[in-house]
């Protein structure tokens, strides 16, 4: 089942123009949807800017909300009409910070008809320029932070000779990514609470919704927003009312003594599907629009809003129709495809996150139909693997997140195709391999789900990596650059050698009973630390087997199961 | 800070509270360079200005100063803190000021563990960037 893949690169842009910018910017406004409460999970402050995500959403929807109509060719005009609609609708800081970034760009660009790489590499520099220009105590450690990196790496990209729009892009977002992965060495609060900053890291998601924009190929598919939207799971995506209702926006409203029943009438008027549920003191409020931001203002004016979510349905919906394209003819005429591949007894795909080659190819030797790059710090959204679900030829899916913070964005699927996807909420890659393991061909999915949770289960995983800063988790005290153990996601041994801490790990599990220990190993494993790490193994258990595998995953050196 | 400003103020004692251990005062001028500080480092906010205008002219308060634009009042037991701000030209005021307001009500009810009644927010000019291209 070939699909569009889009990050081929067919189009490469020489040059930034208006209608590129346009797209890009929608392009973040989607990528920044679907990972908005990522975003907003980052948040440490109790009070001040308490939903980054959402704020940052917010403020992005009102930039975009103007360009969305314009067919002007002149970046100048574009970024003009963003910077009028991010400054209307800033909201929280992180929303006036972004505001100001988007002045400073279009400040820069102001006569301009289309940029250079050189001169985009200027204006993002100009952007964060402008941002800082705004306080006079700046904070190091948050978006400003990010911003500015984002304009160096983009100022350095450009200076190379052979710079084009793209490498440009493509340099700053891993800057931004860089920078927001350090901001816990800069602020104390981030340290304490073992978090990015969530308005860094939502700027690092906006750049790149606007890389994955310029790098697809396909640019007339982002240009047209369908006018008919998906209205709600249940629904069939194709009979749909012509208007659309373009957001899927849910939140819950606390306050006193609220009319239950005009709220209702007032939201219902705003939209479609609404369901206002509550009493005086909490409502919970899921309604389809166009206009989001109208309903939250509204709400906002009644009581505390809680629980934000908003996602563009227009969005989800494309991609389902673009991840049905060729060799299955949408979810509409499933008979098709099921003769195509050699088809699995049981009629259930097999569908898992991995981190690593070795990972993914380790999936696929076990049967893994479709594997979805993604794991410890580039979480895959919730669209990379519905388009991996969509693309298996079988109508019933399993799929498995194989990381504790993919787990929510993969529980999204579900109402999003017209598949039934079960999920296995594993949280670790040997969870994942232990459910796919488990998974019997010959059963029906309601079977296969037990087996494969209770194989997971049994599965103890200890991954190994170092300490990027001197911290105190758990009761574990640990130093930059110790080797530290987490068993099962929680930090539990930290130490000098991967042999010893290892060992101690498996110890602090308790080997009996198991049989079997697994070393996966990662990309930044040296021969001699894995040598010293299987002989510690083998002198410390000599009644476990001990096997390697290579894992190649990032930022673990090793991950080891025990079962 | 200002602790070492005793100059004779009518409302000098402004947090009393008795504990079981004694007493904890915190002087109002404490409350004000607080609220300075935390209102200074909110995005958007240029700086602090004089209470009250003076011919007409806001006047931007320097770092040592910063307490001076703001005032501290009790009003039934609660704080009421007014803020006067110079703000960036180009960014959303209002919305400037509500960050304001849950910054510096945050910061003062963290700090001092005093709930905070209401923060005013006085915008007395709009700064424009010196530096254009």
């Amino acid at each position: 089942m070939k699909t569009e893949s889009s990050t081929s690169s067919r189009m490469r842009p020489e040059v930034v123009d208006g209608q590129l910018f346009k797209q890009a910017l929608l392009g973040s406004l989607s990528w920044l949807t679907s990972n908005q409460e990522e975003v907003n999970r980052l948040n440490v402050f109790p009070v001040p800017d308490g939903d980054t995500g959402t704020n940052m959403l917010l403020t992005l929807q009102s930039a975009v909300e103007d360009i969305r109509e314009s067919e002007a060719r002149e970046i100048s005009k574009i970024a003009a009409l963003a910077a009028h609609g991010s400054l209307m609708g800033a909201r929280g800081n992180s929303g006036v910070i972004l505001s100001q970034i988007f002045r400073g760009f279009a400040k820069h660009v102001q006569g301009k008809q289309q940029l250079t790489p050189a001169e985009l590499a200027d204006a993002l520099e100009e952007a964060a320029n402008a941002a800082y220009r705004a306080v006079i105590k700046p904070t190091e450690g948050t978006i400003l932070t990010v911003a500015r990196e984002i304009g160096k790496a983009a100022k350095a990209a450009a200076a190379e000779s052979n710079a084009t729009v793209n490498s440009v892009i493509r340099a700053a977002v891993r800057a931004a990514k860089a920078a927001t992965d350090n901001t816990p060495t800069q602020l104390a609060i981030l340290r304490e609470a073992g978090v990015v900053d969530a308005g860094g890291y939502g700027l690092q998601v906006i750049l790149e919704g606007f890389l994955r924009t310029v790098e697809a190929s396909d640019a007339d598919q982002l240009l047209k927003a369908p006018a008919a939207a998906k209205a709600g799971p249940a629904q069939a995506a194709l009979e749909l009312p012509e208007e659309g209702w373009g957001y899927c926006t849910e939140f819950l409203i606390e306050g006193g003594d609220m009319d239950v029943e005009k709220i209702r009438e007032e939201i219902a008027a705003m939209g479609n599907s609404a369901l206002i549920v509550g009493d005086p003191d909490l409502i919970r409020v899921h309604v389809h629009t166009n206009e989001p931001t109208k309903v939250l203002a509204y709400a906002s004016g009644i009581g505390n809003l809680t629980k934000t979510k908003v996602d563009d349905m227009s969005k989800q919906h494309r991609v389902i129709l673009q991840g049905a394209t060729p060799g299955q003819n949408g979810a509409s005429a499933p008979k098709a495809e099921a003769a195509a591949a050699q088809p699995r007894q049981n009629g259930v795909g097999l569908v898992a996150v991995a981190a690593g080659s070795g990972l993914s190819g380790i999936f696929k030797g076990l049967g893994t139909d479709a594997v979805v790059e993604g794991g410890q710090t580039m979480n895959p959204s919730t669209q990379d693997m519905l388009k991996a679900v969509e693309s298996v030829p079988y109508q019933e899916v399993f799929l498995l997140p194989n990381n504790a913070n993919v787990i929510l964005a993969a529980g999204q699927v579900p109402e999003l195709t017209k598949k039934r996807v079960h999920i296995v909420p594993t949280r670790t890659m040997p969870q994942g391999i232990a459910a796919v393991v488990a998974f019997n061909v010959g059963r029906p999915a309601e079977a296969n789900q037990a087996a494969m949770e209770e194989a997971a289960k049994q599965v103890q995983t200890i991954e190994v990596t170092h300490a990027v800063r001197d911290s105190r988790a758990e009761g574990v005290r640990v130093k930059k650059g110790d080797v530290i153990a987490l068993i099962n996601d929680k930090l539990k041994h930290s130490g000098q050698d991967y042999g010893e801490v290892v060992s101690d790990a498996v110890r602090g599990i308790g080997p009996d009973g198991y049989e079997l220990i697994t070393v996966y190993r990662g990309r930044e494993a040296k021969d001699a630390d894995l040598s010293q790490l299987t002989e510690a193994l083998q002198r410390d258990f000599p009644n476990l087997e001990v096997e390697v595998q290579d894992g190649g995953q990032q930022h673990y050196p090793f991950i080891v199961s025990v079962e | 800070m200002p602790a070492a400003e005793q100059q004779q103020k009518p409302s000098n004692r402004v947090l009393q509270r008795a504990r079981e251990k004694g007493r904890i005062e915190v002087f109002p001028d404490v409350v004000a360079a607080l609220a300075g500080h935390a209102a200074s480092s909110c995005y958007g906010v240029m700086g602090m200005s004089a209470r009250g205008l003076r011919d007409g002219v806001a006047e931007l308060l320097r770092r040592g100063n910063l307490h001076r634009g703001v005032d501290v009042r009790e009003a039934g037991g609660r704080l009421v803190i007014d803020v006067y701000v110079i703000v960036q030209y180009g960014t959303r005021i209002t919305e400037v000021a509500h960050n304001l307001q849950s910054t510096v009500r945050f910061e003062v009810e963290r700090l001092l563990g005093v709930p905070v009644g209401d923060v005013n927010v006085f915008v007395q000019g709009v700064h424009e960037d010196r530096v254009e291209h």
